[in-house]
């Protein structure tokens, strides 16, 4: 059984990013490829979202911190020092990281709704630092709300997929690992009862930590990207809220704790909310809640979850 | 050499004194029953050994070394473990997967190694056939057992058992007794909270007895079951049970 998964996990990989290399061959339309782009993008960040919060249950609502962060790392680096798009990219996601190693250290102590609490407060709370650090300090830095505009760098939107494909590759690769791994079964038995998995020899601290970090290593380097494909950030728009709340939805719709699910739900809430949103104008975000409504009702473990548990698939030890 | 030692451990919660000035010796190869009223203070010790609790006072020595206020992976990576009275597996895993996190993380194994482990460690406490099972979804002796499974699987050389038979029949109790004896068999020694006497008489070496917090009583079984303070702390003090009935009739 372990085989055939691991078949299938390839098989699944491998057409997968087949499919994203050849698509702006077979394609000229632009709106394609950037829909494309737009779902490999969410794909990445619901993944981020699926390796802390997935498997251990701490509910983090403040993800968008290090995509914000990830941002004004690249954008910074690129206007201030000049440096080239990919070693800014990296330093992104070196300083998130760097950044999420306290953060984690003290609120991963919390649970249920403190932790996310704390979480959705330290996102609020850079959000703000941003947008008045230059006033209250008297230097130009972080720009405030005025936002930065990054170098124009002339690439085109294949260039863009190509660069969210290749971190979001990562992003599923690192969760696919975390499924059978000695990693991932310590994020699980978090999961599951946090004392027992302590008094078992599971460094629960230092698990919860590695998870925390990794993820928001990843989401600065997809906060790197993005701010030099839109050109323009503000604090408003990085930090947003709503970043958070759709990889958490995209999340839970695909399945929490596995490495499909954010995959399945980034993609079906990307196309969808594209699909009715050209269809109908005005009533299309109705119509997206109540699906949503509608399958966390009938599917309360996601779509991956509940087939999963249909066809009893487990994983062996 | 004592493997385990309490040096006048003591623990308040607040100005509640859970614990007080407890000292005792576990030795190799040992089976020590631990006894005492609800509220004794039992699961607390074992928090404070375990490290789940800072204790306010003493010292706890493993092997000569001093592990006061250690984080509990480290201790159960030193080799000391305990299983907990109100059952908790890792629910949606399977009991494989439970005993495998003990071999992973407490006896810090690699994969290749932790899954032969784990099978051998099932066949032992006799759980093999249940291995792809959920664990909620076996049975409360099969959960005892998983338990102890688990607790093997971390290589831990001290196993502290919190109520394992709890909610176990009569013949289930002695399947578990002859589990722990051959849990002794492979070297390992082991301290036994039970309330059911039988049990616990039966298969200690020495027994010490807990009340409020303090160590009233130390010594055989049978020292133990004819120990007035012990029956005192049970059943109530005899004479001032009788006494008030004589103070009546004297006074009438």
């Amino acid at each position: 059984m372990k085989k055939r998964f691991n078949t299938f996990l390839f098989a699944f990989i491998g057409s997968s990013c087949l499919l994203i290399a050849v698509l702006p061959f077979v394609t000229s339309s632009e709106y394609t490829l950037r829909v494309a782009t737009v779902i490999i993008f969410w794909i990445g960040m619901a993944g981020c979202w699926n390796i802390t919060s997935g498997y251990t249950g701490y509910i983090d609502f403040g993800p968008v911190v290090y995509f914000g962060i990830g941002s004004y790392a690249t954008a910074i680096a690129m206007t201030k020092y000049g440096v080239s798009f990919f070693p800014a990219g990296l330093i992104a996601g070196v300083v998130s990281g760097l950044i999420a190693f306290p953060i984690g250290l003290t609120t991963l102590r919390l649970r249920g709704a403190y932790f996310a609490i704390a979480t959705f407060a330290f996102a609020e709370t850079m959000k703000q630092v941003v947008l008045e650090f230059d006033r209250t300090f008297g230097v130009s830095f972080f720009q405030g709300s005025h936002g930065i505009t990054l170098p124009i760098g002339g690439h085109d939107n294949t260039f863009f997929l190509y660069s969210f494909g290749l971190v979001a590759l990562c992003i599923i690769l690192v969760q696919a690992r975390i499924e059978n791994s000695k990693f991932g079964y310590g994020l699980k038995a978090i999961h599951e009862a946090e004392q027992s998995a302590e008094i078992s020899g599971v460094n629960t601290t230092g698990v919860k930590l590695q998870a925390y970090i990794t993820s928001a290593l990843f989401l600065g380097v997809l906060g790197g990207i993005q701010s030099y494909w839109i050109t323009y950030i503000t604090p408003a728009d990085v930090f947003n809220v709503h970043k958070t709340v759709q990889m958490v939805i995209m999340t839970l719709l695909g399945g929490m704790g596995t490495f499909l699910g954010p995959v399945v739900g980034a993609a079906f809430l990307t196309l969808l909310s594209e699909i009715l949103g050209t269809a109908f104008v005005e009533y299309y975000l109705i119509m997206v809640g109540a699906i949503i409504i509608a399958i966390i009702l009938l599917m309360p473990r996601g779509v991956i979850g509940t087939i999963k548990e249909a066809t009893g698939m487990r994983l062996p030890s | 050499m004592a493997q385990l030692e309490c040096l006048n451990v003591g623990k308040n919660f607040g100005a509640l004194v859970a614990l007080d000035d407890v000292s005792f010796q576990l030795r190799r190869q040992e089976i020590l029953g631990l006894i005492g009223p609800n509220g004794a203070g039992k699961t607390t010790l074992f928090n404070c050994i375990t490290g789940l609790e800072k204790p306010t006072r003493g010292k706890v020595m493993f092997n000569g070394t001093d592990i006061t206020g250690v984080r509990p992976h480290r201790i159960c990576r030193l080799g000391l473990v305990k299983t907990s009275q109100i059952m908790e597996p890792f629910k949606a895993l399977s009991v494989g997967e439970n005993v495998l996190i003990g071999a992973l993380y407490g006896a810090m194994l690699p994969m290749k190694k932790a899954i032969p482990e784990t099978e051998k460690i099932l066949d032992f406490v006799g759980l093999a056939a249940e291995k792809d099972k959920l664990s909620s979804s076996i049975s409360v002796p099969a959960r005892r057992r998983l338990e102890l499974a688990r607790a093997l699987a971390t290589g831990a050389q001290v196993l502290l058992l919190d109520e394992n038979m709890a909610g176990l029949n009569p013949h289930e109790i002695d399947e578990a007794l002859t589990l722990l004896g051959k849990i002794r068999e492979l070297g390992k020694s082991l301290i036994v909270v039970e309330h059911i006497m039988r049990a616990v008489m039966g298969i200690s070496d020495r027994i010490i007895v807990l009340n409020y917090g303090t160590k009233i009583a130390e010594g055989t079984p049978k020292d133990i079951s004819t120990n007035s303070t012990v029956i005192e702390a049970y059943f109530g003090d005899k004479k001032s049970f009788l006494g008030l009935n004589e103070e009546r009739t004297s006074h009438g």
